[in-house]
């Protein structure tokens, strides 16, 4: 099969990546080898949370800064411009599947986590930020979080308590709430089987709906707010956010649970069927295995499923992620890069790849190992010789911290809009 | 300040100071148990779980083979819900000294060891994941126990009879009015309170960590620290215990243990100043696996879970001698005796495996001091969950609608105490950690009735966050529950669930490559990304 540009790794940035260059008409194909880090994301998109361990409230002024002084981060090789309109880019397509990202007027915003902490970012959907939540926010007397009676993944006890000490909520008191619906959890044959995912569905059907409403307006009695743990379905989350608030007279917010995260399955089903409505090709649950390359050009890959068929493309971007999803892996004392043995930076001894605690106020060394590459995006091989049709984008770039600067999804989406940047303009070159 | 006053102190919660409580409460002596952490954190929960034959020191030590086959025996009746009868293989590889084979079987017999030599092609039906290059194989009745719910049984029991137990409480000092034990100054590590206990008696069970606690008393007990390493494998490779057929060594053993196998040991003299920083050294690690291969080759395609260490309380006699080398025999020191300390007794040295032995020595000491006849029996009376042995099937049929793995995971930990955990309420058998089985029910039975009062505590009485995510989502579940079912504020969960996730780090960080640095990046992104867990102490400023 041949193709004009093929992706490799369909998380966030592959798709954003293939969004971009099949809408300006290359034929292009995406490999996924399975459910990416999407689903254990906040589904909101954080640009710039943190420089040196405080918060950012002024992304873009940070930004500076930090291109300013690390001549090595992806976002350095991005440039301001390019990050803005990429961000504009991922919003836009997001909305022509319905799902509205919004922002507080190029500011970072405060999402709610499960433990009642606040975490910086950019883009929220509109369950976790919107002008309401925002104009609301400022008189707001009482809070309440609520889980579903049966539901393990979260505790709201513990995030009204943790919410509550924070200076912003002096004035509010928040309280947990349990709401027991036995006709819930006997949907389901199992109490393993309660899972985010499985109560997402059951808010798909109306009737459910109105009776969690109803549920929902009695625990909740004289609140301004209600905080409930992501469930409010997979594919008509607006409709059933418009009954919940217009039946329950009340805002109500959703808080990202353990994974399966319903929010960041959103984003990822929005950008899958806004890539294939638009015409691209979507090999899921396969992985490349081999490339073939001559003269520092890639001419093939291979995957497990198809190991005879070459897969052509004129271009390639790799962007399968860290080593979670793959995109790297770690042996004994050794890490190398499985597709097209790129050259990585990292350490060599083990024992430097992590910090002493887990909560290390500088996180893990092991976050920012990754791929070297130009400032084009483009990959270096063994011997330190650039492969020249291969771009790379997102968790698999070195000199990074997703973590701790609070910037994974931003960087997913600014280089995956560059590299794809780069290959449309040689494309157009070419014809 | 708080004082309380009891026939018998009993300093320390392993295996061994589980084991006088219960003895002493048994025979009708009131006794209050002092822990510095939890149950069985110390040497007790540090060691490799195995269910000696005792043929692992028949050629050597038979004084110490004869005592673990009878122990063996016994605890096989009174604690069958804490022990897999697995059975066990000793093997000699190519490259080992072929007349050690000889040797065991023969001392094996003098020791009353039920060892027989059985064909390579029967040790393989056996274990298929041996070594197929080995040159003879001998079967032995090695198990394995688990040591956490051996020492919470003995302490359930005993509580349930009416004894005290204070868990993470330090003994400040032993106070001597005289030359007479007085009582013990204490400090609840929890409530952060002092209060003192009065007795007579003092039973120092504290392992090596005894020096010191001796050292209040003004008294000198030298300890000779030797640490032993351990890495575990994700998955049971092996169904029995596999013994390297040599003398004893490092990297010489494989025992499968619950979910899990296991690969031991090392041996290195540490400093006693540094029993309470111990880590696993690269080194180490890089000897159990190339080791642990050659027993079972598959073990370098298998996931290294984390590597963890203990310190065997060996009472020092005298020189420098390797750890190996001095006798893991029981050490009963009557220090009226030895140091003219009236009432102070300690009891050291010796094997998870003896430590009942050892209860019923030291008891046997108390009951003479303080005249009290009533023998021992703790060989006879079952430890709560092992009373009645009522199989598998049976629990799965009466617990129908609950799955099975469910009711056989319980059943498998908690043995008949199986009726206190389960019910079939939807809610109760919902599972909080998924790799082991771990229910609602069960972490509740656990925080309300086995002294409970952090996750690590709940995970030595469960298995939560043994298995191969350790951690990763039963963590922040059963860190909710603790304030649902305990007298916990939800400040004071999330704070055990940091705790808690920074102490299975310590353990994963030796072997933090491969899948296990995959899943640890996964588990950082869950607390740090999605969570912000890290954030906690920063808001609080």
């Amino acid at each position: 099969m041949k193709f004009d540009c093929i992706i490799i790794g369909g998380g966030i940035s592959g798709l954003t990546a293939g969004i971009r260059c099949v809408k300006e008409g290359l034929h292009t194909a995406i490999i996924s080898s399975g459910m990416s880090a999407l689903h254990f994301s906040s589904g909101s998109i954080d640009v710039l949370g943190y420089i040196n361990n405080k918060v950012v409230y002024k992304p873009f002024e940070a930004l500076d800064t930090l291109t300013g002084t690390i001549a090595q981060h992806p976002y350095t090789k991005c440039g301001k411009p390019l990050i803005i309109e990429a961000l504009q880019f991922f919003k836009q397509e997001c909305e022509t599947q319905n799902v509205y990202l919004f922002d507080n007027e190029n500011l970072n915003h405060f999402h709610v986590t499960a433990l009642g902490t606040l975490k910086p970012t950019y883009f929220s959907q509109r369950s976790v930020f919107n002008e309401d939540v925002y104009n609301r926010f400022k008189s707001m007397k009482k809070i309440v979080i609520v889980n579903f009676e049966g539901y393990r993944d979260f505790h709201p006890q513990l995030a009204a308590a943790q919410l509550s000490k924070h200076a912003l909520f002096a004035n509010c008191e928040i309280i947990a709430k349990s709401i027991d619906m036995p006709q819930l959890q006997d949907l389901t044959r199992h109490p393993h089987e309660f899972r985010s995912i499985d109560i997402a569905r059951i808010f798909e059907d109306e009737e459910n709906v109105y009776r969690i409403a109803d549920a929902i307006r009695l625990a909740a009695e004289g609140a301004d707010f209600v905080v409930i743990p992501a469930f409010m379905g997979i594919h008509n989350f607006n409709q059933i956010h418009n009954m919940l608030q217009s039946r329950t007279r009340l805002l109500i917010y959703e808080v990202p649970t353990l994974p399966p995260s319903i929010l960041g399955l959103r984003i990822d089903n929005a950008l899958k069927s806004r890539f294939a409505q638009l015409g691209g090709v979507y090999i899921a649950g396969d992985k490349v295995v081999r490339a073939e390359i001559n003269n520092d050009v890639v001419q093939a890959v291979y995957t497990a499923n198809h190991p005879e068929n070459p897969l052509e493309a004129k271009f390639y971007i790799l962007s399968t992620g860290s080593f979670f999803s793959g995109g790297m892996i770690s042996e004994f004392n050794n890490i190398y890069e499985p597709v097209f043995k790129l050259k990585l930076h990292y350490e060599p001894e083990r024992n430097k790849w992590y910090s002493p605690q887990f909560f290390y106020k500088n996180s893990h060394p092991f976050l920012e190992y990754g791929v070297v590459t130009d400032e084009n995006l483009r990959p270096y091989d063994s011997n330190n010789n650039i492969i020249q049709n291969v771009y790379c984008s997102g968790a698999i770039l070195a000199h990074y911290n997703p973590i701790r600067e609070g910037c994974g999804s931003g960087v997913a989406i600014s280089t995956a809009y560059k590299a794809a940047n780069q290959i449309i303009s040689l494309y157009k070159l070419m014809r | 300040m708080k004082t309380l006053e009891t026939d018998v102190i009993i300093i320390g919660g392993g295996a061994t100071g589980c084991g006088v409580l219960r003895d002493c409460t048994l025979r009708g002596i009131n006794a209050v148990l002092i822990e510095k952490n939890d149950i069985a954190s110390g040497t007790t929960g540090r060691n490799h779980g195995l269910l000696h034959s005792g043929a692992r020191y028949a050629v050597k030590d038979l004084e110490s083979a004869t005592e673990c086959i009878n122990e063996n025996r016994i605890l096989k009746k009174i604690a069958w819900h804490c022990i897999e009868p697995t059975g066990g293989l000793f093997v000699t590889l190519p490259e080992d000294d072929p007349t050690y084979h000889n040797r065991l079987l023969e001392s094996c017999k003098f020791a009353g060891i039920d060892a027989k030599e059985i064909s390579i092609k029967k040790a393989l039906a056996i274990e298929p994941n041996l070594n197929p290059n080995i040159l003879s194989a001998i079967w032995v009745p090695d198990g394995t126990i688990d040591p956490f719910r051996l020492a919470s049984a003995n302490i359930l029991d005993s509580v349930e009879r009416g004894a005290t137990v204070f868990t993470h409480t330090e003994v400040e000092r032993i106070m001597l009015k005289q030359n007479q034990v007085a009582g013990v100054q204490c400090y609840d590590k929890v409530t952060k309170e002092y209060f003192e206990v009065y007795a007579p008696i003092i039973v120092n069970a504290s392992g090596v960590w005894g020096q010191h606690l001796c050292s209040t008393a003004g008294i000198e007990l030298k300890m000779f620290p030797s640490k032993g390493s351990m890495v575990i494998i994700d998955y049971r490779i092996n169904n029995v215990v596999v013994n390297r057929c040599r003398v004893p060594s490092d990297g010489d053993i494989i025992v499968p243990g619950d979910t899990v196998s296991l690969i031991g040991t090392t041996s290195r003299k540490v400093s006693y100043d540094k029993i309470d920083e111990l880590i696993v050294d690269d080194d180490e690690i890089d000897v159990l696996l190339a080791d642990g291969e050659k027993l079972i080759p598959n073990v370098s395609r298998a996931r290294v879970l984390r590597a963890y260490c203990g310190v065997r309380p060996l009472v020092a006699v005298s020189g420098e001698m390797d750890g190996r080398e001095i006798s893991r025999g029981v050490v009963l020191i009557d220090h009226k005796e030895r140091d003219n300390v009236q009432g102070l007794i300690t009891i050291a040295g010796g094997k998870l495996m003896t430590y009942r032995l050892m209860a019923e020595m030291t008891t046997d000491l108390v009951a003479k001091k303080i005249g009290n006849n009533k023998g021992c029996v703790t060989h006879k009376i079952p430890l709560p969950g092992s009373e009645k042995r009522v199989g598998y099937t049976k629990k799965i049929k009466y617990f129908s609608g609950i799955p099975n793995s469910v009711v056989g995971s319980t059943h498998y930990r908690h043995g008949e105490r199986v009726h206190n955990i389960l019910s079939l309420q939807k809610r109760n058998y919902g599972l909080i950690c998924e790799c082991e089985m771990v229910t609602l029910g069960e972490v509740e039975y656990a925080i309300k009735n086995l002294k409970v009062k952090d996750l690590v505590d709940l995970r030595r009485r469960t298995r939560i966050g043994m298995g191969p995510c350790q951690g990763e989502l039963c963590a922040y579940r059963a860190a909710g529950l603790f304030t649902e079912f305990g007298q916990f504020t939800p400040d004071t969960s999330t704070k055990l669930l940091k705790d808690f996730l920074e102490e299975r780090f310590k353990g994963m960080k030796p072997v933090l490559w491969g899948d296990g640095l995959r899943e640890f990046e996964f588990t950082y992104w869950i607390y740090q990304g999605l969570f912000g867990l890290g954030l906690v102490e920063e808001e609080e400023q």
